[in-house]
């Protein structure tokens, strides 16, 4: 347990540097992104009240109100994420293939840990998931500040506002990553962190078997996915729709524990007999 | 002692290892002899579990190989096993926090031997002071077995004294060491037994004090007959 935490520690430290420079392109690129639409909607506000001698309702009535959801839809607001979210993707394999590469091999020494391989393995996993978290809990804290300055250049009249709730509310594809309660929150990370202990699965066959690896690998997303479609087979071909919702909810629940399951078992019996330095 | 036992080994249909075997005692340095590509570096990787064997076993004390294990038995590779953007206080201060064998007296007496300073980047090094930082990293483990693959190789001279002076010392005595090598020159006097590997085989294994008292042999005369004769 002790080994494991100094693991996740030490992952997580070696990649703060980029982590704090994508919290950072977040930040500042979404500020003026709120600055600039704020702006912008200002600008047209004046041009066609003070130039087009629109009375204020009537611009309002021709153009709408101003609302943050206006600046969640733009790729001010949502190109930050987009990164963010590759980073997330692409921080999944290179986790583990940057202890391989360069010409000082890591792996020896993450190998030789006086701790079970295991470890290693959980720790990336957890780091991955911390960094995710980090991600949304900076975003849940840069909203407010982003509304306020929205406030500060929009004049009330001119604007509807918006709490956090409903900013994320306003874009249904963002409920993956901002779940709107406690079982979407364990739903959508639950099946984050499987796919991940499913990529982790298959990268550790690559780098067991090499070549042949890659197509144990992507046998293994495969048989994992049927694993997950199954309970929706056994609904709609083998039992015709017996199962309520709520319960097919459970059935993928369990399903998905069990790949979850199934991707740390295999993964520790790799890295126990079958890894390669 | 650690025990390999009929141990097989391939690559794809390529048998690399055929049934090695040799045994290497405490307070012993034994050396593995042979050409480039004959299978020394895969014999170290199998005996630390870092590449899965084919056949045959490996006993270090009469037990397979498990996690406590790493306690007591040591691998230097012939790359640093440490992130290259990490100053030398960092590896080490890595291996204290990992490893209940790490001796930190050892490690500072040996950077105060190699003229190291702690604060100097692992990636800025030249190759011997890599080298020099990895046996260091090594051999600071309070373990019974170390494990080195070519630490000679590609060193400038003075760095190669250096660390066979080093073979001469303390850090060294009562350990059980195996040591690979294709070139045996600079360590023929500090060997006690001798492993002549050649496809995948041994082709003799002897203890060079012996030889050279019953037939005045050195290394490099048993290697001259064994290899070309």
């Amino acid at each position: 347990m002790n080994r494991y935490l100094k693991l996740v520690n030490f992952e997580f430290n070696r990649f703060v540097k980029i982590y704090v420079v994508l919290l950072a392109i977040t930040l500042i690129t979404q500020i003026i992104g709120v600055i600039l639409k704020s702006r912008e909607y200002v600008a047209n506000a004046n041009e066609a009240i003070y130039q087009e001698q629109l009375s204020t309702s009537e611009f309002l009535s021709q153009y709408g109100t101003m609302s943050f959801d206006t600046i969640v839809r733009s790729v001010w607001f949502l190109g930050p994420i987009a990164l963010c979210a590759g980073a997330v993707a692409f921080y999944i394999f290179l986790i583990w293939y940057r202890d391989w590469f360069g010409k000082n091999t890591f792996i020896y020494r993450l190998l030789m840990l006086p701790t079970a391989r295991l470890n290693v393995f959980l720790a990336k996993g957890t780091t991955i998931l911390l960094v995710t978290l980090g991600f949304i809990g900076f975003q849940l804290i840069i909203l407010p500040i982003e509304t306020t300055i929205l406030k500060w250049i929009v004049p009330k009249d001119f604007r509807v506002d918006m709490g956090v709730h409903e900013i994320i509310g306003a874009i249904p594809e963002l409920h993956l990553i901002f779940p709107q309660s406690f079982i979407e929150f364990v739903l959508s990370y639950g099946a984050g962190m499987m796919v991940v202990f499913v990529l982790f699965t298959a990268i550790l066959l690559e780098r067991s078997f090499r070549w042949k690896g890659i197509l144990m690998g992507v046998a293994y997303g495969v048989v994992a996915l049927f694993i997950m479609l199954s309970p929706l087979l056994v609904q709609d071909f083998v039992v015709d729709g017996y199962f309520y919702i709520s319960e097919m909810v459970l059935l993928e629940v369990l399903v998905g524990c069990i790949v979850i399951a199934l991707s740390i078992w295999f993964s520790n019996y790799l890295l126990k007999r079958k890894i390669r330095v | 002692m650690i025990e390999v036992k009929e141990l097989i080994k391939k690559f794809g249909r390529k048998k690399v290892l055929d049934g090695v075997s040799f045994t290497a005692n405490k307070g012993e340095i034994t050396c593995l002899i042979g050409i480039n590509g004959v299978g020394k570096t895969t014999i170290l990787n199998a005996i630390m579990a870092l590449t899965p064997i084919h056949g045959g076993e490996i006993l270090i004390d009469g037990k397979a190989i498990h996690k406590d294990s790493y306690e007591k038995i040591t691998f230097i590779p012939d790359a640093i096993t440490m992130l290259p953007q990490m100053r030398i206080a960092d590896a080490m201060e890595f291996m204290a926090d990992f490893y209940e064998s790490w001796n930190q007296e050892r490690a500072t007496e040996m950077l105060r031997f190699f003229k190291l300073k702690e604060t100097e980047r692992i990636s800025s090094l030249s190759k011997g002071n890599t080298a020099k930082v990895n046996l260091l990293l090594g051999l600071a483990l309070d373990v019974d077995y170390v494990l080195m693959d070519e630490p000679f190789s590609g060193i400038d001279m003075f760095s190669r004294e250096q660390i066979a002076d080093v073979f001469t010392s303390h850090l060294i005595e009562d350990r059980g060491v195996i040591i690979t090598t294709h070139e045996i020159h600079d360590i023929e006097h500090l060997i006690d037994k001798a492993i002549l590997l050649d496809n995948g085989t041994v082709l003799k294994a002897f203890n060079t004090e012996d030889l050279r008292e019953s037939e005045g042999k050195s290394v490099t005369d048993v290697m001259r007959e064994v290899y070309q004769g």
